[in-house]
């Protein structure tokens, strides 16, 4: 049905949603890694890359920014734009960026991955862009809008997951996670946990805790252990995600990749705990 | 797009409302999506993850600082990426090979095609053929 929301506000929204699409997305569009991935990654990594996106931007849509009272219908509909917006945009600037042609064979597979992988990031930016870039409601209301939107358990884990995959998605592509994994002694990998588990403790209790202290304060150290237990191997999970789409598992030891999966989850765990906070 | 800048929260019906525009770029979306979805869908289906086939080409491309240039095609029609491809190409000068020239690639994806340029030292009139042929790649 036709609504008569302002074009005007609809306009300022997309600003904010390209605006925020570019900014978290650039690091990926400059980085020739992800180009390679864009021809080196198969078919089914690619849908199953695009359906992911889908799921999160379905979870991020649900759980932030948005109203609770939103129905899903809106939530499909809005992702789908977001990734309308992502896919126009990731072939306008690679187009820019010469990394594309158009005198190229049309529609060759080169050119739909690079297109196709960067758009994803791009549609991720584009929601957060949108959620979080200026506001057009009144303080008071703004601190309404953050009560009814404090998301649940299984929102701060979308969320979670969200932040990891924008802070770790940056870097998983790069050569340089290899060579830190593969350089690294054992007793490094165990510090690089070890600080990722500090990182996040400190971040979940300063952020989540702070303030509420008081009101948990009996179940303070399990929800300190559960959260900081959860947004890490949330983060885990991502960074591993992330390598793997970016082929970095193929052909080697197991000891090769989840080292990488700790170098990369340094960073993710902070996307998991500090990043889910920056983008609710 | 997310919508949480309205004013008037109270009414929720109103959040689904969308305008014109919204349905517009919203029904563009979903050609595209569902384009892309189409797409990778026949590639999945029809993925054939053989190993790369590269092969180089090069014709008589004179410039006037280099007559002796050549223009090098190296085409991909395997089913996966080759990375690190080296091209070699000997001229033959009266059937015999009289000067050897490289090309490096990095990249050569499955149905695309990388241009470059090797040149030779003398004369082109003294040269018979240029013989290409790919030296070594390997998988990403």
């Amino acid at each position: 049905m036709i609504g008569n929301r302002p074009v005007s506000k609809t306009l300022k929204e997309y600003a904010r949603g390209i605006t925020g699409g570019l900014l978290f997305s650039f690091p990926l569009l400059y980085t020739m890694e992800v180009w390679w991935a864009g021809f080196s990654a198969t078919p089914l990594q690619l849908l199953m890359l695009v359906v992911v996106t889908y799921l999160l931007l379905l979870g991020y849509n649900r759980y932030a920014g948005m109203r609770p009272g939103v129905s899903w219908r809106s939530v499909m509909i809005d992702s789908v734009e977001e990734m309308g917006i992502g896919l126009v945009l990731s072939f306008a600037v690679l187009l820019v960026l010469n990394r594309i042609q158009l005198t190229d064979m049309v529609l060759s597979s080169e050119m739909m991955g690079k297109v196709i992988i960067e758009a994803m990031v791009v549609s991720i930016g584009v929601s957060i862009g949108t959620a979080q870039l200026g506001s057009d409601i009144e303080e008071e209301d703004n601190e309404k809008l953050e009560e009814e939107k404090r998301p649940g358990r299984l929102g701060m884990i979308v969320l979670a997951f969200c932040g990891a995959l924008l802070i770790g998605g940056n870097v998983a592509p790069t050569e340089e996670v290899v060579m830190l994994a593969v350089e690294a002694e054992p007793v490094h990998i165990l510090l690089m946990a070890l600080a990722s588990l500090l990182l996040s403790v400190v971040v979940v209790y300063f952020s989540d805790f702070k303030g509420t202290a008081a009101k948990v304060s009996d179940d303070l150290l399990f929800w300190l252990t559960f959260d900081t237990c959860v947004s890490y191997l949330v983060a885990l999970l991502a960074s591993a995600f992330a390598l793997w789409f970016f082929g970095r598992f193929d052909n080697v030891s197991f000891w090769t990749a989840f080292s990488q999966t700790i170098v990369l989850g340094v960073l993710s765990s902070l996307g998991a705990s500090a990043g889910r906070l920056l983008i609710k | 797009m997310n919508k949480h800048t309205d004013k008037g929260r109270d009414s929720e019906n109103k959040d689904d409302e969308k305008n014109w525009l919204e349905w517009l770029v919203f029904a563009v979306s979903l050609l595209l999506l569902l384009g892309i979805f189409g797409y990778l869908g026949y590639q999945v289906k029809t993925y054939d993850p053989t190993d790369p086939k590269v092969f180089a080409k090069a014709r008589h491309d004179p410039s006037e600082e280099a007559p002796n240039r050549y223009q090098v095609t190296i085409t991909n029609k395997g089913g996966t990426t080759a990375e690190e491809v080296i091209s070699e190409f000997i001229l033959y000068s009266n059937g015999e090979e009289k000067e050897k020239s490289e090309l490096q690639i990095a990249f050569s994806p499955k149905d695309s095609k990388r241009e470059g340029w090797v040149t030779f030292s003398g004369e082109p009139a003294a040269s018979d053929s240029v013989v290409a042929r790919v030296k070594s790649f390997k998988k990403p």
